[in-house]
């Protein structure tokens, strides 16, 4: 079943919502910052019309609405199959839209009070009945009881039609629903004399003369009348009187009453008094429940949506010659002066540009094409401002969208976080080493970046050990350990910080090594521990696979990977593959981003790497020297690359 | 013909005009009627419009930025009396609120109680503005902190800023995380109000108001909830501990030779040196408060009486 259903602003304000069970807040929380603020979730939406996204038990499907920035989500278990999910959002949101257009273009938005239950009501119970297994089990369940009774009753009851039993079934649930325990579904639901109709006036003779085709189709129900057979529950009176027909094999006392309204049916005419008569008296315990409503919602609800449709049907239409030589014209003033709504037409080529722009830039292929579609996705039905044309309304967008995924989730301050172990604030933790992890592919400047870093770590005058885990590359450690005598000679020489290397030789396994350098490290008070590994080719799963028993042995705090600025399309697989590698719940923090000096403007792996993983950028490696490593900076990233 | 060459010489200009032609009496009714209908316009707006009230409300996601406009929302208008449950934002929202009569205001701060003037004002209630920003990490460059820039920047009235509310999680306060968190993000938007503060000092004489600013202590009515004192007191030791980290960090990539005396902006006094506390700020003219309150959590009476003390500080400010 459906959990929970809401209706929220982009603005954090839910305007409506109704929940069958108890969901945390965290849930929709969840949703709003994985996917639509961090975009780390890409949504797979091949097959399906709205996209998915799943957190605990549930799955989440989504709907959004950029004119009035509205997001409609639906809740429900991963355990059961909703195919209705993707029509009831779509439904909704188009009903509501229609509803509370005026409401949410005013300014007063968020002080509506949304009375929409009835109507979400009618199209969980319409889409529920049309296509849903709940419905299909209940059937079962409801036949099951019903059969025996009827044989033994009055001989030969007309077999029911499948149109009939359908909406008996929502007749049934719509009983369910209701918080009364009154019988559900009796011939007064179609009465319009009723107080709390929406359409009082033109209501009446309509649904006389259903009934009186209702009682008609009663009389001869073996053949097979279409009528009810309709999927509009506006249709459903006919049946419902049918259902109660059927239900007098199940309760004895209504067994007369029935029979009288059944039996002057056959009259024609004559049937509706008859009908009123039994209105009347049972009018005035059902007065103020959803069902008298429900019929006249479910007139208007298809109002609304069939409006839609044709709407959407005309606007295919439209462009025909006339139309597209007039449009053609109209847009292209608009272009130039501004105020335009922007197509998918429109954006197709300035869209194609920018992507081969950033192809240029050495963004891979995906990132810059998922980067395209995410703009496309925004402005789509976006009015351009005043004197603003196409392509700059697009710069602008693609700007924005850049900064967001170059930006950071929270603080990179890494000193600060070395000092929040190294000496916490707090009793509840022992003080004990930072301990930071290099990994990357072959060649990429693993060394190389992490004795910058040392060197950065040893001006803040920590105590650094650099354990060298790469056993397995000759000359591995001999690198390193020119590396730490140069460093300790630097840092002796400006009298900081100290470092030392812990070096185990070769052939050892690295994950062991590493877990000795931490014992080691915490035992002689370091403050730091960089673990050096060997570089691994990404798409090698023996070399791939070690990692994992590398971070559950060395536990470390910050595990960097380093790519290379140079790297092309390589760079999304490679970040993948290594946040991957360590294991559940282990991930990369970070990347360092080496060689950026060899590239100039073409700064494009920075977006693709990030954009693969939302992990973000930590440092960039801008040089030979020990002092060439630099922070991210978000505004001169982009200005590169839109440059 | 003589009508064109009756324009060309002043005597000709001035017959046309005293002619009496129905022109002639037109125009001179336009600009008879018209000039001051202008002159009004243009006085009334440039002199009597009242300064600006915009307030602008940041903080890091979860505070409870968007419950508390909900929350003022729902009060000012008198239809719904029941504020609406929020989650995460992604856009930030003007609102605009009134203040209830009964708090009192800066600008009737000397005025006896027995003021008459003051029953006018409870009947028509001061309305203000209040920007919620969204406060998701990647949203608060863009969104909250360019946000807080173009409205302190601002030489337009209606756009300009009144006061800052800060926002933060008293009860989540206690976890490192959040706190390292909420007070990086507290720095940043300290960094700007000074910068601004210190770089009008130099050019100008000080015309600019000063930007007043309230961390609003949220979630006062959970048990784990710090008081108001400790909530300054966190905030000021994790913010000295951010100035001693940022001065040693690295620089960021590209930054030119021009940029890099930005980069040594450091919070509080210009060394860098002395511990840090909200006090230093008072030198540059930055007023911080720390007032507790509770925008859930006031069981059945009167709605929104949590909010009550911060009510009372964007009035003090009006």
């Amino acid at each position: 079943m459906l959990e929970a259903f809401e209706i929220l602003t982009t603005s954090g304000v839910v305007l409506w919502s109704k929940s069958y069970a108890p969901v945390g807040a965290h849930v929709i929380n969840s949703l709003i910052n994985d996917v639509f603020i961090e975009e780390k979730v890409v949504p797979q939406n091949a097959a399906t019309v709205s996209p998915v996204f799943k957190k605990e038990k549930y799955t989440l499907k989504w709907r959004r609405n950029k004119e009035f920035s509205l997001i409609f989500v639906a809740v429900y278990q991963s355990l059961l199959h909703l195919g209705w999910i993707d029509k009831l959002l779509e439904n909704i949101s188009t009903i509501f839209i229609d509803i509370y257009k005026d409401q949410l273009k005013g300014n007063r938005t968020r002080i509506t009070t949304y009375r929409f239950d009835p109507y979400f009501e009618q199209q969980v119970r319409e889409l529920e009945d049309n296509t849903g297994s709940v419905a299909e089990i209940y059937s079962a369940e409801v036949e099951g009881k019903k059969d025996p009774l009827v044989s033994s009753d009055n001989g030969g009851p007309p077999p029911p039609l499948p149109g009939f039993l359908k909406a008996q079934h929502q007749a049934a649930l719509a009983g369910a629903t209701s918080d009364e325990g009154t019988p559900p579904a009796s011939p007064d639901t179609s009465r319009s004399t009723t107080p709390n109709h929406i359409i009082t006036g033109k209501s009446g003779p309509r649904t006389s003369r259903r009934a009186r085709k209702a009682a008609n189709a009663s009389a001869n129900a073996s053949s097979g009348d279409e009528h009810s057979r309709s999927r509009k529950p506006a249709k459903s009176t006919p049946a419902k009187k049918m259902r109660k027909w059927d239900a007098d094999g199940y309760a004895d006392e209504d067994d007369g009453e029935i029979l009288d309204y059944s039996a002057p049916a056959e009259d024609g005419d004559a049937a509706a008094p008859a009908v009123e008569a039994v209105a009347q008296e049972d009018w005035g315990r059902r007065t103020g429940k959803g069902q008298f409503v429900l019929k006249e919602l479910g007139e208007e609800v298809h109002n609304i949506l069939d409006n839609a449709d044709a709407e959407k049907s005309k606007d295919d239409a439209g462009s025909g010659v006339v139309g597209s030589g007039f449009n053609a014209i109209g847009g292209f003033f608009r272009n130039i002066v501004g105020g335009k709504t922007l197509t998918k037409s429109d954006l197709q080529k300035p869209l194609k540009a920018m992507e081969d722009h950033l192809l240029k830039k050495n963004v891979a292929r995906e990132a810059a094409v998922r980067l395209c579609e995410g703009v496309e996705a925004e402005l789509v039905g976006k009015k351009t401002a005043n004197f603003q044309s196409v392509d700059a309304a697009l710069r602008i967008a693609m700007e924005a969208s850049l900064r967001k995924i170059l930006t950071p989730t929270s603080s990179l301050d890494l000193l600060r976080e070395i000092n929040a172990v190294t000496a916490p604030t707090t009793k509840q933790h022992a003080p004990r080493p930072y301990v930071m992890s290099i990994v990357g592919v072959n060649g990429v400047g693993k060394s190389t970046n992490l004795s910058k870093i040392c060197f950065f770590l040893l001006q803040n005058n920590y105590r650094v050990l650099i354990a060298a885990c790469d056993t397995f590359r000759s000359g591995a450690v001999e690198q390193l350990r020119v590396h730490a005598r140069n460093l300790k000679e630097l840092s002796s020489r400006e009298n900081v910080g100290e470092v030392e290397l812990y070096e185990k030789g070769y052939g050892k396994d690295a994950a062991n090594v590493a877990k000795d350098a931490v014992d080691y490290g915490a035992a002689n008070k370091f403050d730091v521990v960089l673990i050096d590994t060997a570089g691994r080719r990404h798409n090698d799963q023996r070399l791939m696979s070690s990692l994992e028993k590398f971070a559950k042995f060395a536990n470390p705090d910050k595990i960097f990977m380093v790519g290379e600025a140079l790297v092309g399309t390589d760079s999304v697989m490679q970040a993948r593959n290594f946040n991957s590698a360590f294991g559940t719940g282990r991930n990369l923090d970070g990347f360092i981003i080496s060689k950026c000096d060899t590239v100039g403007d073409m700064v494009g792996t920075l977006v693709s790497m990030v954009h693969a993983t939302g992990i973000p950028i930590v440092f960039l490696g801008v040089g030979q020297h020990y002092g060439d490593l630099r922070g991210l900076s978000v505004p001169w990233a982009v200005s590169l690359l839109m440059k | 013909m003589s009508t064109q060459a009756s324009w060309t010489s002043l005597t000709g200009i001035l017959t046309f005009l005293f002619e009496g032609s129905l022109s002639a009496i037109a125009v001179a009714i336009l600009i008879t009627f018209g000039v001051p209908v202008l002159l009004h316009i243009f006085f009334f707006r440039s002199v009597a419009s009242p300064p600006s009230s915009n307030f602008l409300l940041l903080g890091p996601s979860g505070a409870g930025k968007t419950a508390f406009t909900t929350l003022l929302e729902a009060k000012s208008s008198p239809a719904s009396k029941k504020s609406q449950t929020t989650h995460t934002s992604q856009t930030s929202t003007l609102i605009t609120v009134t203040l209830p009569p009964s708090v009192p205001t800066g600008s009737n701060k000397y005025r006896s109680i027995n003021d008459p003037s003051l029953k006018e004002a409870t009947r028509n209630p001061i309305r203000y503005r209040l920007k919620d920003t969204p406060g998701h990490g990647k949203l608060r460059q863009t969104q909250g902190i360019a946000e807080l820039v173009s409205m302190s920047s601002s030489k337009d009235l209606k756009t300009k800023i009144r006061g800052l509310l800060f926002m933060v999680d008293t009860a989540a306060l206690v976890d490192e995380a959040t706190l390292r968190d909420t007070a990086s993000y507290l720095h940043d938007v300290l960094l700007v109000l000074q910068q601004r503060a210190l770089g009008k000092g130099k050019s100008s004489t000080k015309r600019d108001a000063e930007i007043p600013v309230l961390i609003a202590g949220n979630k006062q009515d959970l048990f784990t909830a710090l008081p108001a004192g400790s909530v300054r007191e966190k905030l000021e030791g994790e913010i000295e501990r951010i100035r001693k980290s940022k001065s040693k960090g690295l620089m960021d990539a590209g930054g030119g030779a021009g940029e890099e005396e930005e980069e040594e902006e450091v919070l509080g006094d210009d060394d860098g040196k002395g511990i840090f506390s909200f006090k230093l700020l008072e030198q540059v003219g930055i007023k911080v408060d720390v007032v507790g309150g509770a925008v859930k959590g006031d069981a059945e009476e009167e709605i929104g009486s949590g909010v009550r003390r911060w009510e009372e500080w964007i009035g003090m400010c009006l």
